[in-house]
């Protein structure tokens, strides 16, 4: 009789039980993808933004699957154009539900679009991230499963005021606005703070899109001798805005938003006319390794305001998936996403750092390339510091950061 | 409250940008009997025809606005050849569908090559400078004095030349003119690559005002159209004309009501004109 | 996917309710609308701001029939009165006008934020299975005015409507009042549209002004011109087609590797051109053409 060791008995138990047990460890590896989709305007007006947005979130994505997935997961992204409209955007996000089956739709631009598809998401416990700027997109009750990662404008209108009351040389300003779901919100929040301070508002002019020149409205605007120029529009138009302010000899000031004066803009006006431009948004955390990683993965991303946004949505998503454990639905996005977002925690600055913190079961708190990206109680990001540029020989250089 | 006289000036250098596809659009509906809505991203394709050359190949402005005629003449031509010509006896609203899939097809081949970010020429802008009072732009006049030249040319070339003779023939009676011999074949090219050549000019001048993007021709069909009916079809006179008012019109408009209703002024005058003039300015409708 | 294409359904039905309504402008009298965008919103907008300002779906609905189909007659008064060829102008630009006013006058229309929350009918009853509820409310709506409009089609005043586009100097000699016929059907046709709108509005609960830009009145005469000019049939089975032609280049796309993004979506555009080209090149009568004497 030969007498087996202990060891050898354990080794052989061993053996079988993984030889009889293979299967099934094999079967747990190829395990379902999470669908996710990106809603994006790849043609239609917005058409010059939603390419980068997605871009960005395919980078996100290519790096979590490199990694192995979210808990072994793989991502399964599926992409449609809004055509930036809304009936378009609701059919896109009908497919993207009911067909592919997504959990989260990220990167939506348009707030028309962002405002169409809000009630299928609700309804189908999806979850909706995007940049989309009118009030409404946080009002209501969408039970938790809308987000966005751009400051809303009552915040950046103070923003912005903070600013313009600050530079004591401004004493008259005009309103310049394209016509957009926010245009009237920031333009009131923008007047009432500015005039409460002392600073008449000669002129409010909302203009619309795609027009060939904007003389008239220029020379309606100048005729009112402002000293500052507050030009509140999206990179096209503002191209051609600016182009028409310079050739009509304005000496004063303009000021807009960075996701609008931007590399892009610089290229399309020219540097001459960019020249001295002041320019604000949400201070990326340049220095930040999110910033770092997202600018060394997405190309030409200086370029492309809305990117760093589209990133950060999507690792946020990503990340709150992680939290939970393996289930992946637009419900557990929703309930883990401050979680992982806000602080208190451990610093993270990818998927990456914040999935392996999270597996040790320490709490996380997601600092991304656009910015801390702390979300309040209805969506939106709680308040943040605003990097104030100015357009110096063909680059916008950091001036200063307004604190709210 | 400024000189209305800036926003005349301004309206007349629009409206001269306007004119040039008014009027390919106008005589081209008289020509080949229906609306070729196709004609607006012909603006788009001269534009970035001209690109091409300017930012491309580094060749000066203007001749990379004669490289832009010719180039968008002949994709008028290839597209007349490829969607028009196995058309030419259907009904005018065949026709019309048709050119509107054309417009689709040419705005999103522009985009799939170029994409959607809007590019601009390689050229210095300039302040403008003050005359009499009025601000006037370098490219302003350039663009006006292109515009009255080509308007210039093509009246020339409808009244003296023996095509454009014919091709009025043509216009009046298809039939009539085919059995006296005037070759409606070629009459029809010429007309097709003049009409594509002068849109894709217009192109350029847009561009250098404004900027380059897909949609950039798309968004004045409406105000093309608009002038073309003012001016009553199948004139180039009463396109210009037409062209001029619109573009008055709608730049003076911004002194009357808030510049986004500018588009509804210029039908309110169109409106208006046309009641006092049913056929248009100038034209005869038959 | 059975969600997905109720959905889809249920917009084709809503687009078709708008083709039947310029159908009877067009092709049962040969009305020029190059605006029909406009009723459309007239009828979304009223139903819209009524029902979110409180007003009960029973009167709101036909309030924004009613508006849409006035609309359409004090056009076709004044254009009418004119001249013929001022239709087609007279649409087109109070079409665009309508647009802006939806987007300027943010007071009465809440402007570029358009109207959110808007009143589904009985919803609370349907829970869960409210789409389905919604697209056979939607498809009644079309299976009512398809039928109404083919009776009215083989009625007398349809067969003077059918004079008129024909030839109205001979009915005008037959001692029909021409003028008057006219203003009716581009009403009535108005009104189709207007109800459209409303079932349009009520299904997305969200109106915009940008959901009326001038193409969509583009995007109708598409629908009728390739289902085949001139009848209801017609009319019904050139939406379906555009719609399935919109939405199937949306699939093919997904079996297409080696594009993407912006190429993806300008490759998408550029096959519904193509399409529409060959079809007019091919079949230029639609699918569907006329029959003479099909009455």
């Amino acid at each position: 009789m030969t007498t087996m060791t202990r060891r050898q008995l354990l080794k052989s138990s061993a053996v079988t039980g993984l030889v009889l047990g293979a299967p099934a460890i094999l079967l747990a590896q190829a395990k379902e993808p999470i669908n996710i989709g990106t809603l994006c305007p790849l043609t239609g007006a917005g058409g010059s933004y939603g390419p980068d947005m997605q871009r960005s979130v395919v980078a996100v994505v290519d790096r979590i699957n490199k990694a192995g997935g979210i808990h072994g997961r793989p991502i399964h992204l599926f992409h449609e154009d809004d055509q930036t409209s809304a009936e378009a955007g609701v059919r896109a996000a009908r497919k993207l539900i009911d067909v592919n089956k997504v959990v989260a739709i990220v990167a939506t631009w348009a707030s028309a679009v962002t405002l169409a598809v809000r009630p299928l998401c609700v309804e189908a416990q999806v979850f909706l991230i995007g940049v989309s700027g009118a009030d409404a997109v946080t009002q209501g009750d969408h039970k938790g499963y809308v987000a966005r990662t751009q400051p809303n404008t009552k915040l950046q209108g103070s923003m912005y005021a903070k600013f313009v009351v600050s530079k004591k040389e401004w004493k008259r300003v005009a309103y310049l606005a394209l016509q957009t779901p926010y245009a009237r919100s920031f333009g009131d929040a923008f007047s009432g703070i500015v005039k409460s301070a002392g600073v008449t508002i000669t002129d409010d002019l909302i203009y619309e899109d795609k027009k060939p020149s904007y003389r008239s409205e220029v020379t309606r605007i100048l005729a009112t001798n402002p000293d500052l120029i507050m030009l509140e529009g999206y990179t096209p138009d503002s191209v051609v805005m600016a182009k028409d302010i310079y050739k009509a000899g304005f000496k004063g000031a303009i000021l807009a938003p960075s996701f609008a004066v931007n590399a892009k803009f610089i290229e399309g006006a020219s540097a001459e006319v960019a020249e001295g431009i002041w320019n604000m948004d949400r201070a990326p955390l340049f220095d930040s390794p999110a910033y770092k990683e997202f600018s060394a993965a997405v190309p030409r991303s200086d370029t492309s305001p809305y990117a760093p946004q589209a990133w950060d949505q999507m690792s946020i998503v990503a990340l709150a998936l992680a939290a939970g454990k393996g289930e992946a639905s637009g419900t557990v996005i929703k309930d883990h996403l401050r979680a992982v977002a806000n602080p208190p925690g451990t610093a993270a600055y990818s998927f990456a750092d914040g999935a392996k913190l999270l597996a040790e079961g320490k709490k996380i708190n997601y600092e991304g390339a656009s910015g801390a990206c702390d979300f309040d109680a209805i969506g939106d990001i709680l308040s943040a510091p605003f990097a104030v540029q100015q357009v110096r020989k063909g680059k916008s250089e950091l001036v200063t950061v307004i604190n709210p | 409250m400024p000189p209305i006289a800036q926003y005349v000036f301004n309206g007349i250098v629009t409206g001269g940008i306007l004119a040039l596809p008014a009027v390919a659009f106008s005589l081209l509906w008289r020509l080949l009997r229906f609306p070729n809505f196709a004609v607006s991203t012909y603006l788009t394709v001269g534009a970035y025809a001209a690109l091409v050359l300017n930012a491309g190949a580094h060749a000066p402005l203007e001749l990379a606005w004669l490289g832009a005629l010719a180039a968008t003449g002949a994709v008028a031509l290839a597209v007349d050849r490829i969607a028009f010509r196995p058309m030419r006896d259907r009904r005018p609203f065949s026709l019309a569908i048709a050119s509107i899939g054309v417009a689709f097809v040419l705005e999103n081949v522009v985009r799939f090559v170029w994409g959607n970010d809007f590019r601009a020429y390689d050229v210095p802008v300039s302040r403008a400078a003050s005359v009499a009072g009025l601000r006037v732009g370098r490219e302003q006049l350039l663009i006006l004095g292109a515009a009255v030249v080509l308007m210039a040319l093509s009246q020339a070339f409808l009244r003296r030349t023996r095509l454009g003779v014919a091709m009025r023939a043509t216009a009046d009676n298809p039939l009539l003119a085919a059995v006296k011999g005037v070759p409606t074949d070629r009459v029809i090219a010429v007309a097709t690559f003049g009409g594509g050549a002068l849109a894709g000019g217009a192109g350029v001048f847009v561009g250098l005002d404004a900027s380059i993007d897909p949609l950039m021709g798309g968004g004045l069909i409406i105000s093309v159209f608009a002038a073309a009916i003012l001016g009553g079809i199948g004139s180039a006179p009463g396109a210009l004309a037409g062209a001029l008012i619109v573009g008055i019109v709608e730049e003076a408009g911004t002194l009357v009501v808030p510049p986004t209703y500018k588009t509804a002024i210029g039908f309110v005058i169109i409106l208006a004109v046309l009641l006092v003039r049913p056929t248009g300015l100038a034209g005869s409708r038959s | 996917m059975i969600a997905y294409l109720t959905a889809i359904v249920t917009l084709v039905g809503v687009r078709a309710l708008l083709t039947l309504g310029l159908n009877v402008q067009w092709g049962m009298t040969g009305l020029v609308n190059l605006g029909a965008v406009a009723f459309f919103a007239v009828g979304a907008y009223t139903s819209a701001l009524l029902a979110v300002g409180g007003v009960s779906l029973v009167l709101a609905w036909p309030a924004g029939v009613a508006l849409a189909a006035a609309a359409g007659a004090s056009l076709a008064l004044v254009a009418l009165r004119l001249r013929e060829d001022y239709l087609a102008i007279v649409t087109l630009g109070f079409a665009e006008v309508l647009r802006l006013f939806l987007l300027n006058e943010a007071w009465l229309t809440r402007g570029a934020n358009g109207v959110t929350a808007i009143p589904r009918p009985l919803h609370a009853w349907f829970g869960g299975h409210y789409p389905a509820f919604y697209l056979l409310l939607v498809l009644a709506a079309v299976g009512l005015v398809y039928a109404a409009l083919e009776r009215l089609r083989r009625s007398p005043f349809g067969r003077v409507l059918r004079a008129i586009r024909e030839d109205e100097v001979v009915a005008a000699v037959a001692g029909k009042p021409v003028f008057r016929f006219k203003v009716q059907a581009f009403a009535l046709g108005a009104g189709v549209a207007g109800l459209a709108g409303i079932l349009f509005a009520h299904y997305l609960a969200y109106v915009e002004p940008n959901m009326f830009l001038p193409q969509e009145s583009l995007y109708v005469w598409l629908a009728l011109i390739l289902g085949g000019s001139g009848n209801n049939r017609g009319a019904l089975l050139g939406s379906l087609v555009l719609l399935g032609l919109l939405e199937g280049s949306r699939f093919a796309k997904d079996v297409i590797p080696f594009l993407s993004g912006v190429r993806l979506a300008a490759a998408q555009q550029m096959l519904v051109g193509v399409v529409l080209v060959t079809m007019m090149i091919r079949r230029p009568d639609g699918l569907l053409p006329e029959r003479p004497g099909s009455e």
